[in-house]
């Protein structure tokens, strides 16, 4: 039981400078090419287009 | 930051680890009896105005049944100690606000945000969400956003069709 009810749902979006897109809290990830459907506490998404595990960042945006 | 999940649509509620107080300000006559009685824990000057921890349950159920209005009800958290209330209880929410007994916690939970991932396209963000970028933060209320995913737009970091023009392909 809980005492004070302070779930939280705060969801964050970052967009980081010469890199990915961060997402953390409370969120749903859907991609139907990719058949992804998943809640992931924090997320890295590819927005340089070269990454070759999209949706998701692998680091190419550095090459 | 965090989001305050004891506020619900048309007032707050507060809890110790027996017992839920509603609060409903528009429903307020001010007669008074809550802080008078007990201003250890409604205490109007502070935030937030209701301590949980000021006083024993019992003495937080007297006094909230103290209130001539529905701005102050109660119940037990255990639902089954909700099923036999003595008609004594005035405030207790069967007696006021039936709706609250049945209120379920996901009730006032927000819905997760929604990160769609569009075929060959954008990425986007619809919801109640904090948006950083180039050193701005936006509250985001049941907002709506795309970010470009091809990097090819000319409207970083939004989304502004370029993915077309130049074909991007999600491989």
């Amino acid at each position: 039981m809980g005492t004070d009810g302070n779930n939280k749902s705060f969801t964050l979006v970052e967009v980081i400078d010469g890199g990915p897109l961060k997402i953390t809290g409370h969120l749903i990830l859907k991609d139907p090419k990719k058949d992804i459907t998943a809640s992931p506490a924090e997320v890295y998404l590819c927005r340089c287009g070269h990454s070759c595990n999209k949706p998701y960042c692998d680091k190419s945006h550095n090459c | 930051m965090e989001r305050d999940n004891n506020s619900f649509s048309g007032g707050r509620r507060y809890r110790n680890n027996e017992i839920t107080v509603y609060w409903l300000p528009d429903a307020c006559v001010h007669a008074s009896y809550c802080y008078r009685e007990l201003i250890e824990v409604f205490d109007p000057g502070r935030r937030p105005w209701v301590d949980m921890n000021g006083a024993t349950t019992d003495r937080i159920i007297e006094v909230v049944n103290m209130c001539p209005t529905e701005a102050l009800t109660w119940k037990w958290n255990d639902e089954e100690k909700n099923k036999n209330i003595s008609p004594d209880q005035t405030n207790h929410v069967i007696f006021r606000r039936p709706e609250l007994l049945i209120e379920k916690e996901n009730v006032i939970e927000k819905n997760p945000v929604s990160i769609k991932i569009m075929m060959d396209g954008p990425i986007v963000i619809k919801g109640d969400f904090t948006f950083q970028y180039s050193g701005n933060t936006k509250e985001m209320k049941d907002g709506i956003i795309s970010i470009c995913r091809c990097g090819a737009s000319n409207h970083m970091p939004f989304c502004d069709g370029m993915h077309r023009k130049i074909g991007f392909e999600d491989k």
